[in-house]
């Protein structure tokens, strides 16, 4: 790492002794109610809500979304959702003066790194890049300003806000040991290598890339591997630009929208995303979609990561998963998991005999020795979000 | 492209820059809303009472260790690995204690994070 320069950004982020414990606090506050009040509101729906609703319907709920209407009124979900949704609203808050503090040396950074390149990435922005309305309206996930926002020039904060899920920002400590945001990249590159030894990708995108944080894995794992990202937010492709650039991965970061790229067809072997479908409108889905289809080279494979769709989990657990449509600011969450993925891919263009749905492994937590088992079918990877990944995607006939 | 609310080309001393309201519909669970803004600020006091717990310890920790205090030093001092782990420990029992509530009640629930 010789002829590298560029510092670490992330170094600069040093909260104070009470600064950290707030981050703590609230993450602490979150965890439980996503790994245990969550759960306990099952309790409180069997004993309660559901046997009232038979009562009146005479049959168990269908949907999630009867569930969500059902349990409306219950004290227990009052709660459970209250306190979660604080602890949701209460992370960026406590994230947000250590990042104001550091960001006029960040941007320094990031300006730096964007000139030097000395990974030999690239950070193309696009000033009249027109953000979709469903970005500017509401802000997701309850963090003021979103991904895309700039409040000084050549802004990073949002991307440093959110490219770390609920993490505190000094530390290596992660919310639990089991769901590593940034192992799904890591994950599907090993699975992918696993599964396809033949399969050599020369030129990959990564699709929503926000900072990059799921596409380093790509190029280490796929040596020469030539690795794109694109989002429509400036901030995060800043900031994972100049973390790329320290790290010495070579990324090409470009503003683009999904739906619409400027690459040629046929550029790339593979297309990824994670944690993205669920944030757009179905319609856009499709476009995207669309878009990757016609990115691909003949043989290319498209693996998406996202939420399992509601086909895949009882009527509870997508009550439990949707409750982000009306109170995280998501509202596509429910509709992006009515549609069943193999349709979504076929609607694309993708033969149907290429579609495949499945959860992997997450390889940051997983006992690797099992990892063959796992692969020739004898056992299943744990579940999504606990310690396993949903993944969805084809292949481009070729 | 830079947003209205924000500074725009402004000098950056490290101030505060970043909006704390967020766009988009609150989301009301009960049915009287002061009881929503209630939850509001005891989360935020059960926030700082656990800050307080950890500046506590720290404050233990550095007079056992050194038998003086220096504020200075604390308020910069982030908590080694070991000194988190147990911290994350007690945190969790703290909220777990705070956060009791009357339902469900009977059987233990089934843990899901094993
Ligand atoms: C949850 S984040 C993605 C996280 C990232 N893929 C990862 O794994 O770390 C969702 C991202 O989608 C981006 N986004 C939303 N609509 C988009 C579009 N039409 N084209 C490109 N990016 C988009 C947002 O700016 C945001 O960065």
């Amino acid at each position: 790492m010789a002829t590298n320069t560029v510092p670490d950004i992330d170094s600069l982020l040093v909260p104070t002794h009470d600064e950290f414990a707030r981050q703590r606090a609230v993450a602490a506050i979150h965890t439980h109610a996503m790994l245990r009040l969550r759960f306990d509101c099952r309790t409180a729906y069997e004993r309660n809500v559901k046997p009232a609703f038979e009562r009146e319907h005479g049959r168990a709920p269908e949907t999630g979304a009867e569930i969500a209407e059902a349990i409306k009124g219950d004290p227990f979900y009052q709660f459970y959702s209250s306190i979660r949704y604080n602890a949701q609203e209460m992370g960026p808050l406590a994230r947000q003066p250590a990042v104001e503090r550091a960001l006029p040396a960040m941007i320094e950074i990031a300006k730096s790194a964007a000139q030097s390149n000395a990974a030999g990435g690239s950070l193309r922005l696009d000033p009249d890049l027109v953000v979709p309305d469903y970005m500017t309206e509401y802000d997701v996930h309850l963090a003021a300003g979103s991904y895309h926002s700039e409040f000084v020039d050549d802004d990073v904060a949002q991307g440093v806000l959110l490219g770390r899920g609920l993490s505190p920002i000094a530390g290596k400590g992660r919310i639990t040991k089991n769901r590593n945001f940034a192992g799904v990249g890591q994950s599907i590159a090993h699975w992918l290598k696993a599964k396809y030894p033949a399969f050599a990708p020369r030129r990959m995108l990564d699709m929503a890339t926000q900072s990059g944080a799921n596409l380093t894995a790509y190029p280490k794992a796929f040596p020469g591997l030539e690795a794109h990202g694109i989002d429509v937010a400036a901030p995060g492709l800043r900031y994972g630009h100049a973390k790329a650039e320290f790290e010495d991965v070579a990324i090409h970061f470009s503003q683009q929208d999904a739906a619409h790229t400027d690459f040629p067809d046929g550029h790339f072997d593979l297309v990824v995303s994670s944690f993205f479908l669920h944030e757009v409108p179905v319609p856009v889905t499709h476009q995207i979609l669309k878009e990757a289809y016609r990115l691909l080279a003949p043989g290319g494979l498209l693996v998406f990561m996202e939420l399992p769709p509601h086909k895949a989990c009882d009527a509870f657990m997508n009550f439990a998963y949707d409750w982000d449509t009306e109170h995280n600011n998501e509202p596509f969450y429910r509709d992006y998991r009515s549609q069943d993925p193999t349709e979504l891919v076929v609607a694309a263009g993708f033969p149907r005999d290429s579609a495949l749905e499945l959860t992997i492994p997450d390889i940051t937590s997983f006992d690797m020795d099992r990892y063959p088992a796992f692969l020739k079918g004898e056992i299943e990877a744990p579940p999504h979000g606990r310690g396993g990944w949903f993944i969805f995607g084809a292949r481009k006939p070729g | 492209m830079t947003e209205a609310n924000g500074a725009a080309g402004a000098p950056l001393a490290g101030g505060r820059v970043l909006p704390r309201v967020i766009k988009g519909k609150r989301s009301q669970f009960f049915d009287d809303p002061t009881m929503d803004q209630m939850m509001t600020f005891f989360m935020e006091l059960m926030t700082e009472v656990m800050v307080l717990r950890d500046r506590q310890d720290t404050l233990e920790r550095m007079l056992e260790e050194k038998g003086g205090i220096s504020r200075a030093e604390l308020r910069d001092l982030i908590p080694p690995p070991e000194v988190e782990a147990e911290r994350a420990a007690d945190r969790a029992a703290f909220v777990e204690r705070v956060l009791r509530l009357h339902e469900p009640v009977g059987e233990p629930a089934p843990r899901h994070d094993a």
